[in-house]
């Protein structure tokens, strides 16, 4: 057993991009558990750090040397090797130096395509300190950064500057210059809490000793705990409790290295301005936590994590409280400026405002989602006047100062303003939900207008994306179409509306300018949306294979496809399942195989085995039995039906022999099986659930 | 630990005695209109090309659609920055930056003082650097911007800029809610106020900026300076040329400001002072080779 020792490597940094820490994080320590193993240093497990002036890695049990391998090469041909008086040729020469041997000491190996002269050679490992320096800083030239930056006169490229690098063996430190910096066992602590050296004794002591002498929590999800229970603690003292944003807390976690939560008030009088944009002020631009009442009410509070342990904290306080009054002034001002001038007054700006080059203005793209969410009302019975205003208004508020400042609040502010107008309380609503559901998990759109315009948005959107042909690419999906196309399909199956996504598609496409009509996306966005809804189901819970059997069928209408999936779902529970879908299969086989015109139906005195009789006695019987309830969409009775037919299935392909020489009873009998077949397929392609 | 400045003018003589300390050229603004310090040539043009460099001065930072007639204490259209510029950026440039705050009163152990990340891109300029705001207590008080590209070059050595908003941290420090209520000093018949010496200039210039300024001549006068400084690009002249820009750049604003120009037009017009300021700092890149970059103190060795 080889020795070994755990290994600690920290990089000491100026402040790095908050929203990319966690991920450098995770990736070199990746990285470098990739290049150990590649490099024969197999080792155990491996504990990552970051903090806004550092990326650790500890990893155990390296080894403290590469074991001893054997290097098999492989040199010319045998025949090629040696000439006709058995002399080495030039290549065997050339192969023997190059393994520092003669000829006569190089092995022969035999394989399926011939004899080939070879050198097996034991190489001694090399010792883990004198690879690691240079795996270490392989790995960080790899490390996946938001943009890579230049420093003084160096021409070393790295996320922010480089200022210390701990390289820790064991006990040991390995000195060696990586990145231009020379590696020591010496951190750093906090930025002004410890500004000095801390020397690290070893690599299972560094996290204590950053925080004990270092003032650095170190340990993201430890340092993540501390502010989440701090924030918790101070709203609670304040009487409410606090509102805590996952991605803030993610933010600020990756802001701080030693967190203190201070708390902070603000006028009430603050409080008449919607509480959306107040929260947005606090957390968009100050990074507070908001503070809210057992109502969910806002109070007038804030909860912000310092970066000290302050011998004044009361000064942080007061300093913050400027701020936020003054940033709070702006929303005040925003507020009483906005709604000076009603939303519909605003309508004209939005055709100086570019939605996109090739598609025009944000008032072309209104009076698009106008035509398209009328058109959905009218399928839908919703009140086609409310819709048609919600319409005319629903992109007015963009140009609103409050919307310039903070455009997550885009439709909310939207529902403000109107409600003030005195527009309809729907009109108002749909304003708001037309952009539901705003990220993953969020509520739907529950009014009909609501709903009308939230379809429209988004298909406007997708069909012209398509059309100009910036659909999304692997991590590129600028426009947000992966998640608009989500939300439609969410939308339409959750809150159960009956509409045809294919049809919608070429409504919608038809209204986009001359110019970029393509014609033929909508098989393209159709296949699009039906992956997403692939990673909807798939993310519910639903086989893959039961998702397939659903997609074969292309049914165009989402809540459709729904109904069926649940269907097949149950099905695949039933114990007749397994053997339905491999007859299904194999009458697919059968079927595609079968080079004649198979007939329509198949007739009643031909067949002649007592198999294939009950087979089309129990077909035929079923099919009066589930016609109706495939018209109704009760696929799940359907199936639950037609599972009866595993026993007579089995029995026939135990006992008749499909491919008869007499034509006429093959035939007929390819026309049994098409119309079991046929059955099935009226909700999904059974056959593919096979695994 | 200094004493904390109480006027805007000991917070400005407080800074400028502290980066004379750390070798900086301590330079006056540049006397033209700029909508930011890094317009003054001696940050654009110098931070181009291997020769080092560091230098402090005060910029006048005209900003027209900012205006608000003197009615919001937190807006002006003409306001100062205190612009640092070290090149190349040295290793301790956030520690030298820290003992400035050290040297306003700010001690770091009380307040709560961060590097936010916030990287800086002008697309007038051609220009692109990674950096920081930094906060105090939540508020920001400068921009720290390491230059990695400026007219389009790559900034080789980089250049640090330190940008101080002297409205905002002289308003911290003299806790005052409004940029008018600072005292500018105080004067033998007492305190002189920003309003004293700026308010009736915000009035002024927010009603030129966005009713008077006229829009013909200075669309003509956009197209002149344009074509002025490519002449005087092709006659081998970058700095005239440069002044060219800028003062094609403050007609942009201006024209900006009464919203002569639709967001279309807007997205070109930028083009085209980029497209001149690129050329430009090639211009300069080549006078300064030309004259075998004499500030380069070895110039056998390669920057």
């Amino acid at each position: 057993m080889m020795a070994s020792r755990d290994l600690l490597i920290e990089i000491g940094t100026e402040e790095l991009p908050p929203k990319a820490l966690q991920r450098m994080r995770d990736a070199l320590q990746a990285s470098l558990d990739k290049l150990l193993n590649e490099n024969h240093l197999e080792h155990g497990s491996s504990q990552a750090y970051a903090a806004p002036r550092r990326l650790a890695v500890l990893i155990r049990d390296v080894p403290e040397a590469q074991p001893d391998r054997e290097v098999n090469k492989r040199g010319p041909a045998l025949q090629a090797a040696f000439d006709a008086d058995g002399k080495p040729t030039r290549p065997a020469e050339g192969f023997a130096r190059s393994c520092g041997v003669s000829v006569s000491e190089l092995q022969q190996i035999e394989t399926d395509k011939g004899t080939w002269l070879a050198f097996t050679s034991m190489v001694a490992g090399q010792p883990a300190i004198e690879i690691i320096p240079g795996l270490l800083e392989k790995a960080l030239k790899a490390l996946p950064m938001p943009k890579r930056m230049r420093w003084g006169s160096s021409d070393i490229e790295f996320v922010r500057p480089i200022h210390w690098i701990v390289l820790l063996f064991g006990d040991a430190a390995v000195k060696a210059s990586i990145l231009g910096i020379d590696s020591d066992r010496y951190s750093r602590g906090h930025r002004f809490h410890h500004p000095h050296n801390i020397a690290i004794s070893n690599p299972e002591s560094y996290a204590e000793t950053l925080q004990q002498t270092g003032k650095v929590i170190a340990d993201m999800t430890q340092r993540r705990a501390s502010i989440q229970a701090q924030v918790s603690e101070a709203g609670a003292a304040l009487g409410g409790h606090a509102h805590i944003d996952p991605a803030l807390l993610d933010e600020v976690n990756a802001l701080v290295e030693w967190p203190v939560a201070i708390s902070g008030g603000f006028d009430k009088r603050f409080l008449e301005v919607p509480a959306e944009a107040l929260i947005s002020s606090m957390q968009d631009h100050q990074k507070y936590f908001p503070v809210m009442d057992a109502d969910g009410k806002l109070l007038p509070f804030f909860i912000t994590i310092a970066n000290i342990s302050s011998s004044q904290p009361q000064q942080i306080r007061a300093g913050n409280e400027r701020v936020i009054r003054a940033r709070l002034e702006d929303a005040v001002f925003f507020w009483n400026q906005d709604r000076k001038q009603s939303l519909h007054s605003r309508a004209g700006q939005l055709d100086n405002m570019t939605f996109q080059k090739k598609l025009g203005s944000l008032g072309d793209k209104q009076r698009r989602i106008s035509a398209i969410a009328s058109h959905i009302a009218g399928e839908l019975n919703i009140d086609v006047p409310q819709v048609q205003r919600a319409a005319a208004l629903c992109k007015c508020d963009l140009v609103t100062s409050m919307v310039s400042e903070f455009t997550d609040l885009q439709g909310i502010m939207g529902r403000y303003y109107a409600s003030h107008d005195g527009e309809d309380a729907a009109v108002a609503t749909a304003l708001d939900e037309q952009y539901q559901p705003r990220f993953a998990g969020d509520v739907l759109p529950s009014s009909g207008p609501g709903q009308a315009l939230a379809i429209a948005e988004r298909l406007d959107t997708l069909t012209g994306i398509f059309a100009i042909g910036q659909t999304p690419t692997g991590d590129k999906d600028p426009f947000g179409l992966r998640r608009s196309a989500l939300g439609l399909l969410r939308i339409l199956i959750e809150k159960q509306l009956d509409l045809d996504l294919t049809r919608l598609i070429d409504t919608a496409a038809q209204l986009l300018p001359a110019e970029v009509q393509a014609g033929a996306i909508t098989q393209d966005l159709f296949s699009f949306m039906m992956e997403r809804l692939r990673a909807y189901y798939l993310d519910a819970g639903y086989d893959n294979h039961i998702f397939a059997a659903v997609l074969a069928r292309q049914p165009p209408q989402p809540l459709d496809f729904d109904q069926r999936i649940r269907a097949v779902r149950a099905f695949g529970e039933l114990s007749e399942a397994e053997s339905l879908a491999a007859a299904n299969k194999r009458i697919r086989n059968i079927l595609r195989k079968a080079e004649t015109e198979i007939p329509a139906s198949c007739q009643q005195e031909l067949l002649q085995e007592p198999a294939e009789q009950a087979l089309a006695t129990a077909v035929s019987a079923l099919q009066k039995t589930v016609e109706p309830l495939f018209q109704q969409r009760r696929y799940t009775e359907a199936l639950r039906e037609l599972a009866a037919l595993q026993t007579p299935v089995d029995a026939f392909f135990d006992q008749v022999m499909v491919m008869a020489d007499d034509k006429r009873l093959r035939d007929n009998r390819l026309a049994l099986l098409n119309s079991l077949s046929r059955l099935f397929l009226q909700v999904a392609d059974i056959s593919l659930l096979q695994k | 630990m200094s004493d904390t400045p109480t006027t805007f003018q000991a917070l400005i003589l407080a800074l400028q005695n502290y980066w004379s300390r750390q070798g900086c050229a301590l330079l006056q603004p540049y006397d033209m209109e700029v909508g930011a310090g890094t317009f003054h040539p001696a940050t654009f043009l110098r931070a181009i090309g291997p020769e080092p460099w560091r230098a402090a001065y005060v910029q006048p930072s005209r900003r027209p659609t900012d205006g608000r007639y003197g009615e919001n204490p937190n807006r002006l259209q003409h306001y100062y920055q205190l612009q640092v510029v070290l090149k190349p950026s040295p290793l301790d440039i956030q520690e030298l930056y820290l003992g400035s705050l050290r040297e306003l009163g700010i001690d770091p152990l009380v307040h709560d003082i961060r590097f936010v990340e916030d990287n800086w891109e002008s697309p007038t300029l051609g220009a692109w650097g990674l950096g920081w705001e930094i906060w105090l207590n939540g508020m920001e008080i400068s921009q720290f911007t390491y230059f990695q590209q400026v007219g389009g070059l790559e900034s080789r050595p980089v250049t640090g800029e330190l940008t101080y908003g002297l409205e905002r941290i002289a308003m911290y420090l003299q806790e005052v809610a409004s940029i008018f209520d600072l005292v500018w000093t105080e004067g033998p018949d007492g305190p002189l106020s920003y309003r004293d010496v700026y308010h009736q200039n915000e009035v002024e210039m927010s009603a030129y900026n966005f009713e008077h300024a006229d829009i013909d001549s200075l669309l003509q006068w956009f197209d002149t300076c344009e074509r002025e400084s490519n002449r005087l690009i092709e006659a081998g002249l970058p700095l005239p040329a440069y002044e060219m820009v800028l003062k094609a750049s403050h007609t942009f604003n201006l024209l900006d400001a009464r919203n002569a120009i639709s967001v279309t037009e807007r997205q070109r017009y930028i083009l085209r002072v980029r497209t001149l300021s690129r050329q430009v700092a090639e211009s300069y890149y080549a006078a300064r080779e030309k004259l075998g970059f004499p500030m380069l103190a070895d110039k056998g060795s390669s920057a």
